[in-house]
C-alpha cells in the first residue's frame, strides 16, 4: 500500500517539477542580470496596456514606453513637439497638427492622421479617460499628416492634455482586430514594443529599432511586479533589478549607504492636504479653518513620516505646475494664534471631531501627527481608518469632518489641479470634497479654463491660489518627492516629474 | 467506489452555487462603487452613473446573479473591471503557480513532518522529542512574512544563492516552498505525534510485539497505517489552507499567484475576479477533499467497505 502512495507522491513531484520547468521563464542566472537587458521594479502590476482602458501609473509607467503622443511633456514639464512636428492655431478653437512622416507602429503600419483621428474619438467614449479629451468637441482628418482638433470652447490647457499618457496614440488597424484582447496587445509608435506579459509577475518589452527619434541603446526592458518596497530595496542589493521605483523612506538609507546602488530624487506633482467638510459645523466658520491651520506644524510630518521626501506646499499646485504663484503662502506654525482664533471662534476650550483617511500607511502615519498637534489646541480628533472604496464613497457624500487625500496635477497645468478640487460643480465624488463653493473662485476657474492667453491665465490663478489660502478649504500639506534606487552602472536615467519615467536614453555602462 | 467518487463530484455543484452566491452577497452590499474605483478620485457624478449602467450594475441583485452563473456554466466568468481581461484566462494563467507552491510546500511539510512525528512518538521525552515540539511550537508561531523575510536576507542577500522573488525557474520555488512549508510541518509534526502515541499504546502493538515482530515493522507497518488517519485530515485541510491562505507569502515573494490577485480584486471590488477566483478555490479545495477522503478508503479497510 505504501508503495503505491509513494509513486504516487513521486509521479506528483514529478509532474509538477516539469510544469515549473516548462513553465518557467527562460532567466538563466537570475541573480546576475543579463546587461543587454534592464530590468525595472515597480510595486504594482499594469492593470492593462490599453491607454484607454485605465488611468493607474503602473499601467502607465508601462505603457509610457510603448507609446508616443502629439506632444510631449519634458521633463521640466515643458510642452515639446512628439508625434506632431509643429502645430499651429489658426483661431481659439482650432488647433492643426502637422505629424512627422514615416513613423512607424510596431506593427509596420506607418502613422497617419486616420490614427490619431481614431485615437481621440476613442478616448471621447472611454469612460476611464473621456475626462482628459472633454473639452475636444471633434477631430478632424486635413489629409494623411495634418489633423485638426477644435475644442468646444478656447482651452489652454489643450497641449498639457495631449500630452497626457492617456493621449498615447494609437495604431486603427491593431486596436480593431485585437477588440476586447488590446489591453494585453498593445502596439505604438514608441521606442520599446511589447513583447509579453507574464500576468501579475512582469511586462517584457523589446527595443523599437525603427524608432523615429534613433533605436534604444538597451535592448530589452522587463517591468516587474514587487509589491513590497522592502523586497525591491532587497531585489537592488541582489543585483536582481536594476531599477526600482518608490523607494520606502525606510530604506532609502540602505541604499544611500550601498556603494554600488544610487538613489535619485525628484520633486514630483504629487500634493497631499488636510481637507475640512465646509458642509459640515464647525467648518463653515473660517475661523476655525485657519486656526487648524496654523497648529499644524509640517516639518514634523516631512521628517517623521517622509524622512525628508518632501517639500512644504504653499499651495495646491506645486512649483512644476503652469500657473503655480510663487508668493502665496501657507499658514505659518502658530500655536498661540491658533488658540486665539479658536476662541474668537466661540471654542475656547476645542471641541471634539475627526479625520478620515485611507489604509495607506503613510497616510495614516500623517493622522497620527495631526491628531498631536491638534490636541495642542484643545482639539481632540479621533483617526477613522476606511478601506479605499467606502473612502471615495463617503467623502463623495459628504459623511466626514476632515479628510486626508492626496492630488496630482498629471497635466502640469493649473486647470488640472484646481478645478476639479475647487469648484462648486465639482462637490462631491468629482473631486471637490471640501464642498467648498465660492463664486468668485468659480468665476475666475472657468475664465482661466477657457483663456489660452498664458500671461492671463497666471495673473488669474495667481489670484486663485490667494483667496484658497486665505479662505482655507483645504490645509496645503507638502509636495512629495518621488525617488528611485539603481545599480550603479545605470546612466542616462531621471526621473519624471509626472511619474511615468521615460527608459529611452537609459544605457548600461560597461 | 466509482459510485461514491460521482456523488462527490456533482454534490460539488451545490457547494459552488452556494460559496458563489455568498461572494456574490458581500461583494454586492459592501460599502464601495466599482465604478468609482474605476474612475478615481475626480469623477463627475454623471460619468460614475453612466459606467455603472454600462457595468451592468444598476440591474436587479438576483438578475446580476443569474447573469453570472449562466456565463459562468458555459465557461465564461466574464472580464475583470479593473483590466479588463477574461478573467477565466487570467486565473487559470496564474492557478498553477499558486498551485505549484502549495504542492511543494505540503510536500516539504509531509517529508518534515511525518517522520519527525513519528520519531517524537517513539522515543517520548528524549532531547529529540523535546527540541521538536520547541521547533514545532516556532514554526507554528512564526508569521509567514517575517519568515519570508528572514530567509530573503539569509540566502537571497546574505549568501547570494536563490532569487530574492518572482517566478524565473525552479530556484525561485524552494524559498516560497519553505517558507509555507514550515507551519504546516509544524502542524503536521504534532498531530502525527499525538496519532502515534495514541496507537502505541493500543493492545495489538503489543501483541505484534511479543509475537516477535522487529520494532521496525511494528512502527511503519502497523502503527503508522492506523495512525496516520487523523494526519491525513491534516495534510488535506493544510494543503486545502495553503491554497487559499498563501497570499502574504505570495506577496513578500512577488509570486505571481491567485491569492495576491484575490486580494487586489477584492480592494477593487472587481467582482468577477473575486467570483472567479472563490469558485476556483473552492472547486479545488473539495477535490483535495474528496481524495483524502478516498486515501482514507486505501488506508482504512472499514471505511473501504462503507463506500461500496
Amino acid at each position: 500500500m505504501f508503495q503505491k502512495m509513494r509513486v504516487l507522491l513521486l509521479s506528483l513531484v514529478a509532474i509538477m517539477l516539469l510544469a515549473a520547468c516548462g513553465g518557467s521563464k527562460e532567466e538563466k542566472g537570475a541573480d546576475a542580470p543579463v546587461r543587454d537587458t534592464l530590468i525595472v521594479a515597480q510595486g504594482a502590476d499594469a492593470k492593462s496596456l490599453d491607454p484607454h482602458n485605465t488611468n493607474d501609473q503602473p499601467s502607465s509607467r508601462v505603457s509610457a514606453q510603448i507609446y508616443d503622443r502629439l506632444v510631449e511633456a519634458d521633463l521640466s514639464m515643458n510642452i515639446v513637439p512628439g508625434l506632431a512636428e509643429s502645430w499651429e492655431q489658426p483661431d481659439d478653437l482650432t488647433t492643426v497638427f502637422t505629424l512627422r512622416q514615416g513613423v512607424k507602429f510596431h506593427n509596420g503600419e506607418e502613422l497617419k492622421a486616420s490614427d490619431v483621428k481614431f485615437t481621440l474619438d476613442r478616448m471621447v467614449s472611454s469612460p476611464t479617460v473621456h475626462h482628459i479629451i472633454q473639452a475636444v468637441d471633434s477631430v478632424n482628418v486635413v489629409d494623411d499628416y495634418t489633423v485638426e482638433v477644435k475644442t468646444k470652447e478656447p482651452f489652454g490647457a489643450l497641449l498639457n492634455h495631449l500630452s497626457h499618457t492617456a493621449a498615447s496614440i494609437l495604431n486603427e488597424k491593431a486596436v480593431t482586430e485585437s477588440g476586447d484582447n488590446y489591453g494585453q496587445n498593445p502596439v505604438g509608435t514608441g521606442p520599446y514594443a511589447f513583447v509579453k506579459w507574464d500576468a501579475g509577475d512582469k511586462v517584457t518589452l523589446v527595443a523599437n529599432d525603427v524608432y523615429f527619434k534613433g533605436a534604444p541603446t538597451i535592448k530589452n526592458v522587463i517591468f516587474r511586479n514587487i509589491t513590497e518596497g522592502t523586497n525591491r530595496t532587497i531585489g537592488l542589493e541582489t543585483g536582481e533589478v536594476d531599477i526600482a521605483y518608490d523607494i520606502e523612506p525606510i530604506d532609502k538609507g540602505a541604499i544611500i549607504d550601498n556603494s554600488d546602488l544610487t538613489l535619485t530624487e525628484e520633486p514630483s506633482l504629487s500634493m497631499a492636504y488636510l481637507g475640512f467638510n465646509m458642509k459640515k459645523e464647525p467648518f463653515t466658520n473660517q475661523k476655525v479653518r485657519e486656526a487648524i491651520s496654523h497648529a499644524v506644524k509640517i516639518d514634523d510630518i516631512i521628517e517623521a513620516v517622509l524622512m525628508g521626501a518632501g517639500v512644504e506646499a504653499n499651495s495646491p499646485i506645486g512649483p512644476m505646475v503652469f500657473g503655480h504663484n510663487p508668493n502665496v503662502k501657507a499658514p505659518t506654525y502658530d500655536v498661540e494664534k491658533a488658540k486665539a482664533l479658536l476662541a474668537e471662534a466661540g471654542f475656547p476650550n476645542g471641541f471634539k471631531t475627526s479625520i478620515w483617511t485611507n489604509d495607506n500607511p503613510v497616510r495614516v502615519q500623517i493622522c497620527q501627527i495631526l491628531q498631536a498637534q491638534l490636541k495642542e489646541i484643545g482639539i481632540d480628533m479621533t483617526i477613522d481608518i476606511v478601506e479605499w472604496g467606502a473612502y471615495l464613497d463617503g467623502t463623495a457624500r459628504g459623511d466626514h469632518d476632515m479628510f486626508i487625500l492626496g492630488w496630482v496635477s498629471v497635466t502640469g497645468d493649473a486647470d488640472y489641479g484646481l478645478y476639479a478640487l475647487f469648484h462648486s460643480s465639482t462637490q462631491g465624488g468629482a473631486g471637490n470634497r471640501s464642498f467648498y463653493g465660492n463664486p468668485r473662485v468659480d468665476e475666475l476657474l472657468d475664465t482661466a479654463k477657457s483663456s489660452t492667453n498664458p500671461e492671463e491665465r497666471l495673473e488669474l490663478y495667481g489670484e486663485i491660489q490667494e483667496l484658497l489660502q486665505e479662505e482655507l478649504p483645504v490645509r496645503t500639506l507638502y509636495y512629495q518627492t518621488q525617488n528611485a534606487g539603481m545599480q550603479n552602472d545605470v546612466e542616462g536615467f531621471n526621473l519624471h516629474p509626472a511619474g511615468h519615467h521615460k527608459i529611452y536614453g537609459v544605457s548600461i555602462v560597461k | 467506489m466509482h459510485k461514491y467518487i460521482l456523488k462527490r463530484l456533482l454534490l460539488l455543484v451545490p457547494v459552488l452555487l452556494g460559496v458563489s452566491f455568498l461572494v456574490f452577497t458581500i461583494m454586492s452590499f459592501t460599502p464601495g462603487d466599482p465604478a468609482q474605483l474605476i474612475l478615481g478620485e475626480s469623477a463627475p457624478v454623471e460619468a460614475v452613473a453612466a459606467l455603472r449602467t454600462e457595468m451592468g450594475l444598476d440591474d436587479n441583485f438576483f438578475v446580476q446573479y443569474a447573469r453570472f452563473v449562466g456565463k459562468a456554466v458555459t465557461g465564461d466568468f466574464g472580464r475583470s473591471y479593473t483590466s479588463g481581461r477574461e478573467v477565466f484566462g487570467e486565473i487559470f494563467a496564474r492557478f498553477p503557480n499558486t498551485l505549484i507552491l502549495a504542492v511543494v510546500g505540503v510536500i516539504i511539510a509531509v517529508l518534515i513532518g511525518i517522520p519527525v512525528g513519528i520519531i517524537s512518538a517513539t522515543r517520548q521525552y528524549s532531547l529529540l522529542d523535546s527540541t521538536s515540539m520547541i521547533l514545532a511550537l516556532l514554526g507554528v508561531s512564526m508569521p509567514n512574512f517575517w519568515l519570508g523575510l528572514m530567509l530573503i536576507l539569509t540566502f537571497s542577500v546574505g549568501l547570494g544563492v536563490l532569487p530574492s522573488g518572482g517566478f524565473n525557474g525552479l530556484k525561485s520555488i524552494i524559498l516560497p516552498a519553505i517558507t509555507l512549508g514550515t507551519g504546516a510541518a509544524a502542524i503536521i509534526t504534532r498531530m502525527t505525534r499525538s496519532s502515534m502515541l495514541e496507537v502505541i499504546r493500543q493492545d495489538y502493538i503489543r501483541t505484534a510485539r511479543a509475537k516477535g515482530l522487529g520494532e521496525k515493522k511494528v512502527v511503519n507497518k502497523h502503527a503508522l497505517k492506523n495512525a496516520l488517519i487523523p494526519v491525513i485530515t491534516v495534510v488535506g485541510l493544510q494543503f486545502g489552507y495553503l491554497l487559499g491562505g498563501a497570499v502574504l507569502t505570495e506577496t513578500v515573494y512577488s509570486w505571481p499567484g491567485v491569492g495576491r490577485l484575490m486580494v487586489e480584486a477584492i480592494r477593487q471590488k472587481d467582482t468577477p475576479t473575486v467570483l472567479a477566483a472563490v469558485v476556483f478555490l473552492a472547486a479545488a479545495f473539495s477535490v483535495v477533499n474528496l481524495l483524502v477522503d478516498i486515501m482514507y478508503a486505501y488506508v482504512d479497510p472499514r471505511i473501504k467497505s462503507q463506500y461500496k
